[in-house]
């Protein structure tokens, strides 16, 4: 188990090498240029070399890419060129990053407290209203897009009932959060609560629940005991993925509500080709879902006895 | 302990360990933010700020308010890219830098003509090459340090340094000796800038240009305090500007707010009022916000534009129309075929009914262009008009071409800037009536801009037909007419190329007598309108909600200071 667990942390500066590599050659190579942003329509190709040499982006990918490994194993990941012009990108990100995280968290926990009641309470009344009303509303969240769902809420609770803020960022405990926060929750309450009446009706129909009905077992000491125990354990997988997407940012929920977290960083970024934030947004995304993953993957060999890594 | 009850253990564990860990990140990453960014630096860029002369909303009455008590003023903007003036090449940090700094000149709110700023007169020589700029002498920094004529000096060579990176250094400071031998890193110091004594401050220019004023009011030329630039990094700008201008940068927090307060040593007149401007740098849903009375004046998008213009809408009350020094145009690339043939150049332009363009499809929001200088700029003249829409005539012209008609013409596409998604209406329009009017089938494809500006600064330039437009930097035609259609022009895409008009362009550049100058560039204008390498579409406006508050606003159509004008009375 150990080594297993070394094992893969060995493997993740490799594998964030490559991805690095990759972004870095997309940036130097994929169409648009940075520079060329910074002039706009009067990019004329001597100021463009010049500033292009400055920045040290003329040089061959091979010696940038050395540099820029150099730099970000000392905790510099460069400058904007776009986006702040001369703002360090480690700031930037930071900044964003711990909206990012707070927004994040209250989907997830959405999703949790929410989402688990409503698939316990479908699949134990199965073929009911219930039932039919949870599912239709899972298939509502999973499939109603941000862009969509972002702009009804805000014209009918924001504007037209005037309950709540329409955008903005006051910190984590405000009432600008619930807009946004029950956008990107939708997608986490819709996942668990399918998931867990899946596993539920599942292991309802496994011997030993049927063993303990036969038993005599009050029905609320079979589902807690026995079923949902182990209808519970294949939500860790999306619960650790969920918690790697935490640094992700909602791109387009944090642009439709004016939250200043990554996501919103990383559009505009990728909008004006600012490189530097974007290869570092990139490393930033495959580092937490790299770790997300083993922390599965552990917990599984925990909970789970029939798994052993070896 | 059974096997279920140890899953459950296990479970319950993981979980935990989860939450522990998610906690853990959540507070290290606090620590960070709070350690990494607890001062406020980051810059966004506000609505393009061109608007037209003597748009003022209600005046106030009464008294001339003292500075600080005009209120709070609550508008939308977008986070500056820069707010250092060297490196400023667009409209939203321009925005806030008019506001910050200052110039030797700048432009009259109301006419756009050049005003004295912190010169307060100035000598042109008779050759029309050497300025004597005479300097206020009651003008300092906002730290209370005075300005004189070093400062400007210093901050002439420094944009002029290439280590400052400058995007525009060449296009607003090209022109004054020396200064493009040192961005070549050639020399060390700008030998046309010459500080005559304190208070005096001599440039000297390659040639005789009228423009050149207008030029510095441009931010680029704003001046500069060394200490603060040396002193404060690379993020000197959003950290503690220290400028000369009306305002002064009281708090900057990045995609949130950027707050500017009155600069109490503000040498102009008048002082300004306001007791601060919090610039919402959020973005998202504005005009909900304008709606819940969040914000006291909004940019009108496209998306609301109709109701908008509704006069039984209530908002209609609030609406402000501007007309801006804009062009939206088709480049018609004379590089590639079929456009290499003026005669289908011609074709495609009369085969567009453009009246009809602005009034079915954009609403009336644009203006219908028949030249290409844009009403309000100096030296526009109604009389200079391109070809008229003649479906008949276009139909003709496409047959006398080398290509002889229609079906003989290769594959054509329009290429538009987007992100995907239905292409704009008005460009389906455009491609149907030239399938109506002329029997040709026009491709659309959309383009992302920073690939489309990426491809059309390609030698040659791929595009056959491309939808764009511009913006005027510097009031004067020679920023339409010059850098769009001379030869030598890094910003000609259209591959467009007239010796005539060349020839023509060159004395209107050096001409002294601005009357004889305006006729030169007309009859330019007239010749690249017969070569028709673009199709003039329209002149641009801009929408404004302005809350009955706010009083003295005013929408000049460049980015000029005018924060300063404007009180709050709610």
């Amino acid at each position: 188990m150990f080594r297993y667990i070394v094992n893969r942390v060995l493997w993740l500066p490799v594998l964030l090498l490559i991805i690095s590599f990759i972004t870095f050659a997309l940036g130097v190579y994929g169409p648009g240029d940075p520079v060329q942003q910074l002039l706009g329509q009067r990019s004329d190709p001597e100021t463009v070399a010049r500033i292009r040499r400055e920045l040290g982006l003329d040089r061959p990918l091979l010696v940038q890419y050395a540099d820029y490994v150099g730099r970000a194993l000392r905790g510099d990941f460069g400058e904007s060129i776009t986006v702040a012009r001369g703002q360090p990108v480690a700031k930037l990100i930071a900044r964003g990053l711990w909206v990012s995280i707070q927004l994040n968290a209250v989907a997830v926990a959405l999703g949790v407290v929410v989402g688990v009641p409503l698939g316990v309470l479908a699949a134990i009344r199965r073929n009911t209203l219930l039932d039919y009303v949870t599912t239709a509303g899972v298939v509502m969240g999973i499939s109603l897009p941000s862009f969509l769902t972002a702009p009804i809420l805000l014209w009918l609770l924001s504007y037209k009932v005037r309950l709540l803020p329409p955008g903005g960022w006051d910190g984590l405990f405000s009432r600008s959060v619930i807009l946004p926060a029950i956008v990107l929750g939708a997608g986490p309450v819709a996942v668990f609560a399918r998931q867990t009446r899946a596993n539920l009706i599942e292991v309802l129909d496994q011997d030993y629940v049927r063993t303990a009905r036969a038993k005599g077992l009050p029905e609320v000491l079979i589902l807690g005991r026995h079923a949902l125990r182990n209808a519970l354990i294949p939500l860790i997988t999306i619960f650790g993925l969920m918690l790697g997407g935490l640094v992700t940012g909602a791109f387009i929920t944090e642009t439709i509500f004016g939250i200043p977290g990554i996501g919103r960083l990383g559009f505009r970024a990728f909008s004006a080709r600012d490189y530097p934030i974007l290869t570092a947004l990139t490393l930033l995304i495959a580092v937490s879902y790299t770790l997300a993953n083993l922390l599965v993957d552990v917990l599984y060999a925990f909970v789970d006895p029939r798994i052993r890594y070896e | 302990m059974n096997d279920t009850s140890r899953n459950w253990f296990w479970l319950a564990a993981g979980v935990a360990a989860a939450c522990a860990v998610l906690f853990l990140c959540v507070v290290a990453v606090g620590a960070v933010t709070v350690f990494f960014g607890g001062n406020n630096e980051e810059v966004t860029s506000s609505p393009p700020g061109e608007t037209r002369p003597t748009k003022v909303t209600e005046p106030r009455d009464g008294a001339p308010p003292r500075a600080g008590e005009g209120g709070v003023l609550r508008i939308p903007g977008a986070d500056p890219p820069t707010l250092d003036p060297a490196l400023a090449s667009d409209a939203t940090s321009a925005e806030y830098i008019v506001e910050l700094f200052s110039g030797l000149v700048t432009l009259s709110p109301d006419d756009l003509s050049v005003q004295p700023d912190i010169a307060e007169r100035w000598d042109i020589s008779d050759d029309g090459t050497v300025y004597t700029f005479s300097l206020r002498q009651d003008v300092t920094f906002a730290n209370g340090k005075p300005v004189t004529a070093e400062d400007f000096k210093y901050t002439i060579e420094r944009a002029c340094d290439p280590k400052t990176q400058s995007p525009v250094a060449h296009t607003y400071l090209g022109d004054i000796v020396g200064c493009r031998d040192k961005l070549a890193g050639q020399v060390d110091s700008v030998e046309g800038v010459r500080v005559v004594d304190e208070y005096t401050l001599e440039i000297t220019i390659d040639a005789p240009k009228v423009y050149f004023l207008a030029k510095l009011t441009y931010p680029t030329a704003f001046v500069v305090d060394r200490e603060t630039v040396e002193q404060g990094g690379r993020t000197w700008a959003t950290e503690n500007p220290n400028g000369t201008g009306p305002f002064k940068l009281e708090r900057y927090a990045f995609g949130e707010e950027l707050i500017l307060v009155p600069n109490e040593r503000y040498y102009g007149e008048p002082k300004p009022a306001l007791e601060r401007v919090i610039y919402s740098l959020a973005g998202g849903s504005i005009m909900t916000r304008y709606e819940t009375d969040e914000l006291d004046m909004v940019p009108v998008g496209l998306a609301d534009i109709e109701r908008v213009l509704d006069p039984s809408d209530p908002l209609n009350q609030d609406l402000v129309e501007v007309e801006t020094l804009s062009l939206g145009y088709l480049g018609l690339n004379n590089d590639q075929p079929p456009f290499d043939d003026p005669e289908v150049r011609k074709a495609f332009t009369m085969a567009l009914d453009r009246e009809r363009l602005a009034r079915v499809v954009m609403r009336e929001t644009v203006q219908p262009a028949h030249g290409i200088l844009p009403p309000g700029l100096p030296g526009y003249s109604p009389d200079v008009r391109g070809y008229e829409y003649d479906p008949q005539a276009a139909q003709e012209a496409l047959a006398n071409s080398s290509y002889g008609g229609p079906e003989e013409l290769p594959d054509i596409t329009i290429h538009v800037p987007g992100r995907g998604g239905a292409p704009p209406q008005t460009v389906e329009a455009i491609v149907e009536m030239w399938r109506r009017n002329l029997g040709v089938e026009v491709a659309i494809e959309q383009t992302e801009w920073a690939t489309f500006l990426f491809d059309i600064n390609k030698t040659p330039n791929p595009y056959q037909i491309y939808d764009i437009g511009w913006i005027a930097d510097y009031p004067d035609p020679q920023n339409f007419l010059e850098i769009l259609f001379s030869c030598e022009s890094q910003d000609n895409h259209l591959g467009y190329c007239n010796p005539e008009v060349d020839e023509l362009l060159k004395q209107a550049a050096v001409e002294q007598d601005q009357q004889k100058r305006f006729e030169l560039y007309n009859r330019a204008e007239e010749l690249i309108l017969r070569d028709a390498p673009i199709v003039p579409l329209w002149y641009g406006k801009e929408f404004w909600l302005v809350k009955p508050w706010v009083k003295d606003m005013r929408f000049p159509s460049a980015i000029v200071p005018r924060l300063k004008y404007v009180r709050v009375e709610r």
